[in-house]
């Protein structure tokens, strides 16, 4: 992707499908056709985002590790017309400035898009103060806010785009680093805030971000034993077309949901809380990280399966359900 | 000339005129927190004649008739319990309707405990304390960017100095040079329950903004003067730092019973007291 205009050159991703720099890929070309989108980092990098730090200096700030004023300044940019962009870790970022966001970007309705980074177990090893398991909850919360978890790079790349183009508040946007899957075209529609990967009459499983891929795999571990499996991505948290969600979700008797998040106040309780709005509160089975903090250290795979959750042991829990 | 437009360039009013508006506006403070039986009297009474000074002299620039004009300063209620004393302070300016200072306290009143960006001349809603200097640094960097010529101001309590983001933003704005951005301190000397300097010492608090890289100047907050001088190094176009105007106040200035001393930060008068204040402030010949 190049920029005549401005005589430089936009470096691609070293990998198409890495998320982070997909996301940092589509703004640095929203920046650049835009002086009014600013971005504001509590010092996190990204190979990507080298791009507008050198070329777009006066679209980069860097505010140090101050993330209550980082959210605030971003309130007073929006205030002047500014679409503020703000790139850090995701528990210091939701946890250290909740009351900046509630106060400052929610409750004035101000557009600004929150982008973090370390979704669930990604800082896997650094420990729970890294570890983003209520994330989720903190921010669906709060009026105003959206909620957007992809779960490959097309969603990531889409994900950019709605977050700029909302006005009446903030949205969250959740990003992975890394290589996942592609699951989307480019060009897929989002618009409906969840998406039916594979069908199946036996069991719906409604996932969200990196535990979408998961659920594939368990889909397919289930189809092996005789089991058919609908594989849910649901990637907008906030909003929720409950309704909707439920009608699809429904097509099976039995529904479980996967999330790389507290299980209290995620993707489970959206769904638990849509099926007893909608009548239908039963066969639930949340698979979801247990209420306790993670001083445990490892690989996001063997944190996740000292939690019970791996294609294998989620698979083997359905079939025994 | 039947306009709403208000600019910092044709200061017209005298300190006899600014001290007639704050005299008005401390019997609307007695009326309004009287009426709702609540408020925050104490600091709006300290806050009253900084605020007449920077919408009756006046120090800002601001369209009455059109609230959200592009080229207006921008003001930041940062303690924003003083609510009283800006809310009248706006409708004695002409954003809105003195009467609807009477409907504060009543349910359904569009008045609340704290500042409202939904009422017109109100740019940010506040009410926890330590979010105003932060989002006015915000609100100057973008305007530098964009090459405005406009102020940002924000009123901080001192109290609500004790917050560690005032410090993130005072940090933030020195480093990018906002000259743009204004800090007024209303340093009346007492929080809740006490002075300052008996629970956490503030002092030396000049020394502290210019530590963290801003100008400072440090005046009486009831003087008209002292205030004008102090705002001329506002306007001073050789100034590149963000500037702090420390204003030394007396929390519950203006009554008798209540001036230094730390019991009337959301007490209500009543009884005797009441009466006490409402001829402190001269509520009996009450014009308006």
């Amino acid at each position: 992707m190049g920029f005549d205009s401005l005589g430089v050159r936009m470096p691609l991703p070293p990998c198409a499908t890495d998320m982070r720099d997909a996301f940092f890929v589509e703004l640095n070309a929203i920046a650049a056709a835009d002086r009014d989108v600013v971005l504001l980092t509590d010092d996190q990098g990204a190979f990507a985002l080298e791009w507008l730090r050198k070329n777009l200096p006066n679209q980069y700030f860097n505010a140090g590790i101050a993330e209550q004023n980082m959210v605030s300044v971003a309130a007073g940019m929006a205030l002047a017309g500014k679409l503020p962009v703000l790139y850090g870790i995701a528990t210091f970022m939701t946890m250290r400035a909740y009351e900046q966001i509630r106060d400052d970007l929610c409750a004035m309705g101000l557009p600004a898009v929150i982008v973090a980074s370390g979704a669930g177990y990604m800082y896997s090893g650094d420990g729970p103060t890294h570890h983003a398991v209520q994330d989720v909850a903190l921010m669906r919360t709060l009026p105003n806010m959206a909620i957007l978890n992809p779960s490959d790079a097309a969603s990531t790349i889409a994900f950019v785009k709605e977050g700029c183009s909302r006005r009446a508040g903030p949205t969250y946007v959740r990003i992975e680093k890394g290589v996942l899957g592609a699951i989307y075209p480019d060009g897929h529609d989002f618009s409906r805030g969840f998406s039916v990967l594979t069908s199946g009459e036996d069991v719906a499983i409604a996932a969200t971000g990196i535990m979408v891929h998961m659920a594939l795999e368990t889909a397919e571990k289930l189809r092996v034993s005789g089991v058919h499996a609908s594989v849910v991505d649901v990637y907008r948290l906030k909003p929720v077309d409950a309704q909707a969600l439920m009608v699809e979700l429904s097509r099976s008797r039995y529904i479980a949901t996967l999330e790389e998040h507290s299980v209290i106040g995620g993707l489970g309780s959206i769904v638990s809380e849509a099926a007893a709005d909608y009548g239908r509160a039963t066969n639930i089975k949340r698979f979801a990280l247990p209420d306790k903090f993670a001083f445990s250290y490892g690989t996001r795979e063997w944190l996740h399966a000292q939690d019970g959750l791996s294609s294998e042991l989620v698979a083997k829990q359905i079939t025994r359900w | 000339m039947n306009t709403g437009l208000r600019d910092r360039s044709e200061r017209t009013a005298g300190s006899a005129d600014l001290q007639a508006k704050s005299r008005w506006v401390r019997q609307s403070v007695v009326r309004m927190i009287a009426g709702a039986n609540r408020g925050h009297i104490g600091g709006s009474l300290s806050a009253t004649d900084l605020l007449v000074a920077l919408y009756h002299s006046p120090l800002l620039r601001f369209d009455t008739r059109s609230p959200l004009w592009d080229e207006r300063d921008r003001f930041i209620m940062s303690k924003g319990h003083a609510v009283e004393a800006l809310y009248s302070v706006l409708a004695s300016a002409g954003f809105f309707d003195v009467e609807l200072l009477d409907t504060y306290g009543k349910s359904g009143s569009r008045l609340g405990g704290h500042v409202d960006h939904h009422l017109p001349g109100i740019d940010v809603s506040t009410g926890s304390l330590g979010h105003g200097l932060g989002i006015g640094a915000g609100l100057a960097l973008a305007g530098k960017l964009d090459g405005r010529d406009s102020l940002t101001v924000a009123m901080l309590g001192d109290g609500e100095c004790y917050e560690g983001s005032v410090w993130e933003a005072a940090n933030f704005a020195a480093h990018h040079r906002l000259r743009n951005l204004v800090a007024i301190i209303d340093r009346n000397g007492f929080i809740t329950l006490d002075s300052t300097e008996a629970v956490n010492e503030l002092e030396p608090f000049a020394s502290k903004w210019k530590a963290f890289g801003w100008e400072v100047r440090e005046f009486d907050g009831h003087s008209f003067e002292a205030i004008s001088d102090a705002w001329s190094s506002v306007e001073d176009p050789t100034r590149q730092r963000p500037i702090a105007l420390i204003a030394s106040t007396i929390k519950g200035k203006g009554i008798s019973f209540m001036e230094g001393t730390p019991n009337w930060h959301h007490n209500v008068p009543k009884g005797t007291q009441l009466e006490t204040a409402e001829k402190d402030v001269g509520i009996w010949d009450l014009t308006r």
